[in-house]
């Protein structure tokens, strides 16, 4: 596409025709609140823009009651993340508390019965398995403590130490494991998410600014991308490097901000490119680096946060899944946990070891909800025709 | 260009015989933070073959009452009381079934911007051909369908063979032609045009309104004109009513209100638009904006922008009053009005 | 139309070559080579391995070993599994391509009918409570952690019901000793259901060149589908194998199903949205004028224009849909390709992992080009004259 030898026409859009003196005084009050625009420094004016559109679209996201209860999944989800270091550090004793490295046995009393005399699995033990448990010389009718694990959810007491949400089956506690995946997530997906909206936007606003030859490659860059399924291509990667936490984010990044994201920021870039003001501001001499850091990515920014909502959700999902087929190289995060019971055979344990396979599940899928009803309620205040009439 | 109407029902016509009698209709839409009034007190008729003009600004309520016509309103619209009769027969008595039945056979609709008229996914015959397909089911089959969206496309002057084509392989002045073409379908009594040539330019705008004219002279139709454009509804109307905000304010022969109009908001709609075949005469802006519908203006709707306006504007609603033969006028003021120095623009 | 079609599979070569060269690349990233693995037998001498090398064309040049990639794949040569050693990756894939394709696709199809179904209806009868609880379902559904999802509803109707068998593609004890081979059953299978398919595809064309109105045109469509199907079932009612075709249908239930919940909730809201903007347009009003039948109104003139927005989705979902079906895959035993190239990856059987990749890149560019066609059919507006 050519820039230079066209020239769209100048269209202003709304256009006020102030008559006199006094009326334009009367305008800029209004814009300014009173305040002498003279004197006051541009990132206070900057500041007060920023805090009036907030208050508007807020008022407009506000509407969307699933946004606001994915927002307050997110916070939730974010006191969990916070929660944790605080917790490790003051009333849990990392020997028991740690994800990764605790242990905490917690003991079932049994009686031990006649071989092939078990009637209640739960409180009773035979003999020969006795035996083979504790030691030798063990005898019919006495009681005996044996460590179970995974052991259910315990308030604890006297001697025992609370585990909410129990023990997974290598004694670790599964509440500090579910704050620790929270931080873990909240990590991924932050870093994934600024990287595709840097990529994306990045992309999409040089490939509409330029255009021509550098337009098609990256489209077509694009174009290959999307044709790259992500999970086979994160699994290959994954045997052949080791990836952590970081890494993943990145990767995840790069992969979904040269991709569809990058072709629908293009699109809007594209519409923001041929407005008036572009035309204006490579008049008053602007280069194409200020055009495009200056004009265009600002206004590309709103969508692209959109899809970082998005993506975050993807992210949390792929990182859950790649670790639940134990392919990364990370110590603890919730996907581990259902990698954890799954290996050890608890794959269909269902509700007799709930909370093995669930609180981790429901947090990868309430927190990919959470960020993904966000996005939505974000894309009835980008997109007014969504709006409910 | 000629027209071929001989395989069209041309309908007899007696002037004096409504057709259509809107009686004191009041309409509102439900929205979340009130009602909004957009047909308050709306009372006019159309005879047989006559031609009636709704003009005002955009949302004075002038669409809103031609789809209330056809019971075609949003789900948050309500009908508080009034009549609309066709022929006798109360539209908003009949069960929806009744009324589908009614719509397009009776009363067809021209909408604005025949652009989006169309599907875009289905041929321009098909979605003619879909109407005789509802409305005459069993009675014709596909040759005579066939034959008789030809000679509607040839009634309007679009060649036969492009009733095979895709909406958007016309221009915009054929797609209003064929929208045209398949409001006659079914022979109405009475069609809708809703701002019918606002989108086209003007001399396209100028083809299709003789079409009409002379379609409705010849078929013995009705036609209510829907506009902004009051050159438009000058040229082609016998009626002519004003509509503010939500109200019918004037109402009468057209030629009688563009001479003397007595309502100052006509007056001065009326001095606001150019007559290119008049003496040449000051234009006045029309200023202030139109009022809120959730909570309108006490007494006369107007009267915060109205330079006649008195104390007995603001306390009380002025009612549509004869003041003479066909000419009715709500406005306490009327005769304050002066006389508008402007040949008739036909 | 053909023009169209060739310039697309034109594109989508290059595209591909471009596809298994990345494939290419990044299995040059995996570590070592095949004869690594033999470093550690010590009975094994260093010559032996050089030997092996030079036989595998390890000692050539990177730039001939790509060129001898890529031709060999085209001339469906794609190397010995080491995993299953000697077996050629080509046939252990042909076997695991159709399990693969039917799961993949009974899913999709199931998920994209339904969706657009449940989505066209909760965006007519907008508002209240229904509408409300599709979205939040969909949504969920959208946003579950898909092989928890998996898990759980393996453990709900395979173990906890007991309505379904606990993953795997047969039950091998039946099979034992029954004369019938399961690929060769399934392969049978796939064909009947196909001609089933087009017999039924064939009728509703007829259908719609002779019936007039919609309403008796939908009533027909419906008893043609019916009959069909009757046939279908009659078939193997009355077949021999039976028993073993009906093992291999209540095998492939489940997983069908949970990877079908998955993509289902996306094309609802899809649909759901695409469907708002339609009946938001101006011929929608015109439809509703010309007093069509409000059935006529929802299919004909809004759904289908809600259509092409979900048609277009489907490419998007590609990814998803193949990820879907890894996990579908490792989850319920199924052997498909996602099972062989997880095995491939955790025992480094480069040829079988390269293998399958390159087989998802040339199903997932068909599935391109179907959707490309598919959408040139739905919209005259970008038909090419």
């Amino acid at each position: 596409m050519a820039t230079k030898e066209t020239m769209p026409g100048l269209e202003v859009e709304e256009v006020e025709v102030l008559d006199s003196e006094a009326e334009a005084t009367a305008v800029l009050e209004e814009l300014t609140g009173g305040h002498d625009v003279r004197a006051e420094p541009l990132w206070r004016i900057r500041l007060r823009l920023f805090r009036r559109s907030f208050a508007k679209n807020w008022g407009l996201f506000k509407e969307s009651k699933m946004g606001l209860v994915g927002l307050a999944i997110i916070i939730l989800f974010g006191l969990m993340a916070v929660a944790h270091p605080i917790l490790m550090s003051t009333v849990w004793d990392p020997a028991i508390y740690d994800p990764v490295s605790g242990y905490d046995a917690v003991f079932n009393e049994y009686t031990i019965v006649e071989d092939g005399a078990v009637t209640d699995p739960t409180a009773e033990i035979s003999l020969s398995d006795a035996k083979f448990e504790l030691n030798p010389n063990v005898d019919v009718g006495e009681v005996v403590r044996i460590p179970v694990q995974p052991a259910p959810p315990t308030l604890g007491g006297e001697e025992g130490h609370a585990h909410l949400l129990g023990t997974d089956p290598q004694g670790r506690d599964i509440f500090s494991q579910l704050l620790y995946g929270a931080r873990a997530a909240f990590l991924l997906g932050f870093v994934a998410a600024f990287t595709t909206v840097f990529i994306a936007t990045t992309v999409g606003s040089v490939a509409a600014y330029y255009g021509g030859k550098l337009d098609g490659f990256l489209m077509r860059t694009a174009d290959l991308i999307l044709l790259m399924p992500l999970l086979p291509l994160l699994i290959v990667l994954s045997a052949a490097i080791q990836i952590n936490m970081v890494m993943l984010g990145i990767m995840i990044g790069i992969l979904g901000g040269f991709g569809g994201d990058a072709i629908i920021l293009k699109s809007q870039a594209l519409s923001i490119k041929v407005k008036a003001y572009i035309d204006a501001a490579r008049v008053a001499g602007g280069g194409d680096g200020h055009i495009i850091f200056r004009h265009i990515v600002p206004n590309v920014v709103p969508l692209s946060l959109l899809y970082m909502m998005f993506g975050v959700t993807t992210a949390i999902a792929l990182e859950a899944t790649l670790s639940f087929l134990g392919l990364l190289n990370i110590q603890m995060s919730w996907g581990i946990m259902i990698n954890t019971a799954s290996t050890q055979g608890y794959l269909l344990s269902g509700t007799s070891y709930w909370w093995l396979l669930f609180p981790a599940g429901l947090a990868v899928s309430f927190l990919a909800f959470g960020f993904f009803v966000v996005g939505r309620g974000m894309d009835e205040v980008i997109n007014p025709r969504l709006r409910a009439r | 260009m000629t027209l071929s109407l001989e395989n069209l029902q041309t309908r007899r016509i007696d002037p004096d015989k409504p057709l259509l009698e809107v009686d004191d209709l009041v309409m509102h839409y439900k929205i979340k933070i009130g009602e909004v009034s957009a047909v308050d007190n709306v009372t006019f008729t159309i005879h047989q073959g006559e031609a009636v003009g709704l003009v005002g600004e955009s949302g004075c309520g002038k669409t809103s009452t031609a789809l209330s016509l056809l019971r075609l309103l949003p789900a948050n619209a309500e009908y508080i009381s009034g009549q609309i009769r066709l022929n006798g027969e109360d539209l908003l008595r009949l069960d929806e079934e009744e009324m589908r039945e009614r719509r397009w056979k009776d009363i067809a609709m021209v909408f604005q911007g025949a652009m989006n008229s169309w599907n875009p996914v289905y041929r321009v015959g098909d979605q003619i051909r879909e109407v005789l397909d509802t409305h005459y089911r069993g009675e014709m089959d596909i040759d005579e369908q066939d034959r008789h969206i030809a000679s509607l496309f040839s009634a309007v002057g679009l060649p036969p063979e492009m009733a095979d084509r895709y909406p958007h392989e016309f221009s915009g002045g054929m797609r209003q032609r064929a929208v045209i073409a398949m409001a006659l379908a079914c022979s109405p009594e009475l069609i809708i045009a809703d701002e019918p040539t606002t989108a086209l330019d003007v001399i396209v705008q100028d083809q299709i309104l003789k079409e009409l004219k002379r379609i409705q002279a010849e078929l013995g139709m009705s036609i209510l004109y829907i506009s902004h454009d009051i050159a438009v509804i000058a040229e082609v109307t016998d009626s002519l009513g004003v509509m503010y905000a939500g109200k019918l304010v004037e109402y009468g022969p057209t030629a009688v209100v563009f001479a003397r109009p007595r309502h100052p908001y006509a007056y001065l709609l009326l001095r606001s638009t150019p007559s290119i075949t008049g003496p040449r005469r000051k234009l006045a802006p029309l200023e202030g904006e139109p009022p809120d519908l959730v909570h309108p203006p006490t007494g006369c709707r107007f009267h915060p922008r109205c330079p006649f306006a008195t104390e007995k504007c603001v306390a009380e609603e002025p009612p549509l009053e004869e003041i003479a033969e066909g000419h009715r006028v709500a406005c306490w003021h009327y005769d304050q009005v002066p006389e508008l120095d402007m040949e008739l623009v036909r | 139309m053909l023009r169209f079609i060739g310039r697309r599979l034109v594109q989508m070569f290059i595209l591909f070559i471009l596809f298994l060269s990345i494939v290419w690349l990044l299995l040059q990233l995996m570590p070592g080579d095949i004869t690594d693995t033999l470093i550690g037998d010590p009975n094994i001498p260093l010559a032996t391995r050089l030997e092996l090398a030079e036989r595998l064309g390890l000692d050539q040049p990177l730039y001939v070993q790509y060129w001898t990639y890529i031709t060999n794949f085209f001339q469906g040569e794609m190397g010995v599994s080491f995993s299953r050693y000697p077996q050629e990756v080509s046939a252990v894939l042909w076997e695991a391509i159709p399990r693969t394709i039917v799961l993949v696709l009974t899913g999709t199809l199931l998920a994209y009918w339904m969706g657009f179904k449940s989505g066209k209806l909760i965006a007519w009868g907008r508002g209240g409570k229904t509408e409300q609880t599709f979205i939040v379902g969909g949504i969920f559904l959208q946003t579950v952690f898909y092989p928890w999802f998996a898990i759980v509803m393996l453990w709900l109707f395979g173990f906890y019901f007991g309505w379904f068998p606990i993953g795997r593609f047969i039950d091998v004890n039946l099979w034992q000793g029954s004369g019938f081979d399961a690929t060769d059953v399934f392969q049978q299978l796939i064909l009947t259901s196909f001609i089933a398919v087009m017999v039924y595809v064939g009728a509703k064309v007829l259908i719609k060149r002779t019936a007039g109105n919609l309403i008796v045109q939908q009533r027909l469509q419906r008893i043609a589908a019916l009959l069909v199907f009757a046939g279908l079932v009659a078939y193997w009612y009355f077949n021999p194998a039976r028993e073993y075709v009906w093992d291999i249908v209540w095998h492939t239930i489940l997983p069908v199903v949970t990877l079908g919940l998955v993509t289902f909730g996306a094309v609802m809201l899809i649909t759901r949205t695409s469907m708002l903007e339609t009946l938001g347009e101006d011929y929608i009003m015109t439809a509703r004028a010309k007093g069509l039948p409000k059935r006529v109104i929802r299919d004909r003139h809004a759904a289908r224009n809600a259509l092409l927005p979900v048609v277009t989705s489907f490419v998007l979902a590609m990814g998803t849909v193949i990820g879907g079906a890894i996990i579908t895959e490792q989850i319920f035993s199924w052997p498909g390709m996602g099972s062989l190239f997880l095995q491939g990856i955790v025992v480094s059987d480069i040829p079988l992992v390269a293998g399958a990749l390159a087989i998802t890149g040339v199903l997932t560019l068909f599935a391109h080009l179907v959707v490309d066609i598919l959408y040139t059919i739905l919209d005259p507006r970008i038909r090419v004259t």
